[in-house]
């Protein structure tokens, strides 16, 4: 038989635990289990890769059996996969402050519809609330003998209020989730915001389209520095010729107060403590003061590719890791807040997300604000509603002019290759010049 | 099953789990019902023109419902020797919900006849995939693009839905999938096909992937104004799958969140358009009975622009008064039942859309940031053109389309001949009258 030069196999179990209260009615709570592990295999030249359902119960000898099965597999592959070489090592997990698996689960359900009560004031139609937790307990194996294990959880919540005047119906949306334990506890004013917002949003209104200065709060900023350059610096997107930053590495890209970092070592939604390779996880300068300085990478985009990080492998259970983001942000400048909205003028100010898209090989992003003020001569302001923007990764960078020193992050899933995974995105107020603001407004 | 030399759950055949899962759920609770799904898959992997990897995956899963005194527990698991704490958990869950008018799980229904979603043709092998990558590739050098990835996919599932009425179905579905990207310069072109059936043209896909690409290039820029947008089936399925399929679900009419809530009988839409939801035609979600044993049925949502009813499960059927539409679906065997569609229908006057100059999109970035409640988005455009006498004509480069899905269903202005299956929608290209469209 064939012997493999490498596998690894990450194995993952847990369980997940939800909680769903729907205009105060609890729709379902309750608790799953999973178990599940992805074996990689390179014998000869590619990978032959295999998802094994319930592998707790697997015997060595099964194991050899799937090893030989998936070097079977690997025979119509054709590229030649190597491997770079990268430090390995395994961060602690944060301890969590109040551990939910120490909480009951009518305890959380009592706090979750708390929350999803404050959010019925006046004017709000619909609310929502929604828990979910997961405890996963991962252990990486990998023919060199290399060995982690650990448990991570991850908990949070989110509140829909859906405000109504006549025909006319607006809503908003608050969520709050983390990896230092359970974060139900005295979060009634989120549920609060939320109807207040929704309500509000009944009188904005929509924005007119155009090119205008836009300052961008922390939250959608955030979203910002993830579409329109952190999926681009993706290794296997560049190594696949389809990042419009391919061989852009030392080229100044943007404005030089511009510095955007993606790090998986803070205790932060997106992180990890060794990543799914085995790899130990490092903080990478994407863009360093305008200067494109590394791409993200796993051990073979980093063989492939070079210039940038091995360690931003990640798999979400029972998925084959693929690089990704982790805690990506905007670091913070040494504007005030106030000198954004100065530096503005007549624009507008956009705040929150419900999320954005990039095609990485176009150059294009797209995201999109919950809703925003109109910027007078530096002055906030009418409300406005469903405003995106648009641009193109090789013209926007160098468009930041001003960043503020109030970094916030803000929690989020982030979608690729069929992978949903946990991530986080943050910045300070930014201020951007001749924006691409799409509304349906005239 | 050759292809699969590792017996992975050596001593649980499904059946007997279930009916030790019903046996004991029954003394437990005052109903109980089962969802297996079993299901095996292979794929390979271009890495730009070569293949990069191949995949095999092997997926058992059970997800348990209980019911007692109207409340509702769920609770699923992978391990067959986990089922007992799975149907504990399942009840323990139920005590905390809500308890709520219920009439009962169903009983066994008599089916004639089987809706098309198994192909026995389809070998969940390496090598037809790896054959498919090849015809992916062929097509694609027809015009000068790069490859950057591309994938063909193969699989079977078994599926089980049992209920202590005494419901016991099960079906048997394939799937193949294929799918190619292409890049020329800065310009990106994608498509991708579906079916239960060997049916798919691996060829065509990788030619209008590579099309896409290299029509696309040296687009020019457009000046912010009016104009008509014809939408491909790609694009038309995000908007509508996003907006108007949850304002057609009964649960979030009544729970306040649908913009279609309360206007039963009024016209909704254009007036010649209807849109329904057809489980028994050909399709990717086609099915005889629905997520909870439910036998389906056709649904006429909104007949000739008139909004005629909402989609319904068991759960929320019972709450409100009304009756199951049939309409249940699960994504998963781990998922709880939920409302939602199957094959759904856009039907209205067809004919040659692309005769007068309009924009047409092939795709959309960031259609999932549209208002799910009120309908207003603002996406970008991808593989944009100007069309005219029915063919393409300049690429606009980068251009954002705002409006809103439901006011926009009032401007159709004509629906393309052929239709498309995209996911639980079969859709035509429809052209759109007088679209808000934001240049550079």
């Amino acid at each position: 038989m064939e012997e493999p030069r490498y596998w690894d196999i990450r194995h993952v179990g847990g369980e997940s635990t939800h909680i769903d209260i729907d205009n105060g009615v609890v729709e379902s709570a309750g608790t799953s289990f999973f178990d599940t592990a992805v074996l990689r295999v390179l014998a000869g030249k590619g990978w032959g890769i295999l998802t094994i359902d319930n592998y707790a119960s697997c015997s060595k000898a099964d194991i050899e059996a799937y090893i030989g099965r998936a070097i079977k597999l690997a025979r119509v592959t054709e590229e030649e996969v190597t491997l770079a070489d990268a430090p390995s090592g395994i961060l602690p997990v944060p301890a969590p402050r109040e551990d939910p698996r120490d909480v009951s689960l009518e305890e959380k359900r009592d706090l979750l519809a708390s929350i999803e009560a404050a959010a019925r004031i006046p004017g709000i139609a619909s609310t929502r609330g929604h828990y979910t937790e997961g405890m996963n307990r991962v252990a990486f194996l990998d023919s060199s003998g290399q060995e982690y294990q650990y448990e991570i959880s991850r908990c949070g919540f989110s509140v829909l209020a859906v405000a109504r005047k006549g025909d006319l119906m607006q809503m908003a949306r608050e969520s709050e989730h983390t990896i230092t334990g359970l974060n139900l506890r005295h979060r009634e004013a989120m549920g609060r915001e939320a109807a207040e917002r929704a309500v509000a949003l009944l009188d904005a209104q929509p924005a007119a389209g155009g090119r205008m200065h836009a300052v961008l709060d922390p939250e959608l900023a955030g979203v910002f520095a993830h579409e329109a350059i952190g999926h681009a610096s993706e290794g296997d997107l560049v190594k696949e010729g389809s990042s419009v930053i391919r061989g852009k590495i030392g080229e100044k890209i943007g404005n030089e107060i511009l510095t955007i970092v993606d790090d998986p070592t803070i205790p932060e939604f997106g992180f990890e403590p060794v990543d799914a390779e085995g790899v130990a996880v490092r903080r990478t300068e994407i863009i360093r003061r305008g200067v494109l300085s590394a791409y993200l990478h796993n051990r073979q985009t980093l063989a492939a590719v070079g210039d940038g990080v091995a360690g931003h492998a990640r798999a979400v259970a029972g998925d084959s890791p693929i690089v990704r983001m982790s805690n990506t942000f905007i670091e913070n400048g040494d504007a005030t807040f106030e000198e954004v909205l100065e530096g503005c003028g007549t624009g507008i100010l956009l705040k929150g997300s419900r999320g954005g898209q990039v095609d990485p090989g176009r150059g294009i992003f797209q995201f999109n604000a919950e809703y925003g003020y109109l910027v007078e001569n530096g002055e906030l302001g009418a409300m406005v509603r469903d405003v995106s923007l648009s641009g193109e990764i090789l013209r926007t960078l160098h468009a930041i002019v001003l960043c503020a020193q109030d970094r916030q992050m803000h929690q989020g899933f982030c979608g690729k290759s069929g992978q949903s995974v946990p991530v986080s995105d943050g910045s300070p107020h930014i201020l951007l010049e001749d924006a691409v603001v799409g509304g349906p407004g005239a | 099953m050759p292809w699969w030399v590792v017996p992975v759950h050596k001593d649980h055949d499904a059946g007997s789990v279930i009916e030790a899962i019903l046996r004991e759920g029954a003394r437990l609770a005052d109903e109980v019902e089962v969802f297996f799904g079993e299901g095996s898959s292979v794929s390979a992997d271009l890495k730009q023109t070569i293949v990069g990897e191949a995949h095999l995956s092997r997926s058992w899963g059970l997800g348990i419902r209980t019911i007692s005194g109207g409340r509702i527990g769920i609770s699923s698991t992978n391990d067959p020797e986990k089922w007992r704490e799975c149907l504990d958990a399942a009840i323990a869950g139920g005590r905390l919900a809500t308890p709520q008018e219920w009439h009962g799980l169903p009983a066994p229904a008599h089916f004639e006849g089987d809706v098309p979603v198994f192909d026995p043709t389809v070998r969940v092998e390496i090598e037809p995939a790896r054959e498919m990558l090849r015809e992916l590739l062929s097509g694609a050098a027809t015009y000068p693009a790069d490859v950057v990835g591309g994938s063909a996919a193969l699989s079977r599932a078994s599926l089980i839905l049992a209920n202590s009425t005494g419901v016991w179905y099960s079906k048997e579905k394939t799937g193949v999938g294929i799918s190619l990207e292409a890049i020329s310069g800065t310009s990106t072109g994608y498509e991708f096909d579906r079916s239960c059936f060997l049916d798919v043209d691996p060829f065509d896909v990788g030619k209008q992937a590579a099309f896409y690409a290299a029509k696309s290039a040296g687009g020019t820029d457009i000046a912010t104004g009016t104009h008509d947008v014809i939408l491909s089936p790609i694009a038309l399925s995000q908007l509508l799958g996003h907006v108007l399929v949850p304002a057609l679900s009964g649960r979030n009419v009544h729970a306040g969140r649908s913009f279609l809530a309360g206007r039963i009988g009024e016209q909704v839409i254009g007036e010649t358009l209807s849109v329904c939801d057809h489980p028994h035609t050909r399709g990717l979600g086609s099915t005889l009975w629905d997520a909870e044993g439910v036998p389906t049925r056709r649904l006429d949502f909104i007949k000739d622009g008139v909004l005629s009813c909402f989609a319904y499960d068991l759960k929320t059927a019972y709450r409100y008064g009304e009756e199951t539409t049939g309409s249940a679906v699960r994504g998963g065997a781990g998922g709880s039942p939920t409302i939602g569609v199957r094959n759904v229908l856009l039907e209205g006057p067809r004919g040659d859309i692309a005769e007068d100059r309009a924009i047409f999109a092939h795709d959309l970035v960031g259609a999932h940031t549209a208002n799910p409640i009120t309908g207003d988005f603002s996406v970008e455009l991808s593989n944009a053109f100007w069309m005219e006498g029915g063919d393409f004509d300049t690429p606009i480069r980068s251009a954002m389309l705002a409006g809103n899905v439901f006011e926009m269903l009032g401007r159709v202005d004509g629906l393309g001949r052929e239709n498309r299956i995209v996911g639980t929608m079969i859709l035509p290209p429809v052209r759109f009258k007088s679209m808000q469209v934001i240049g550079k």
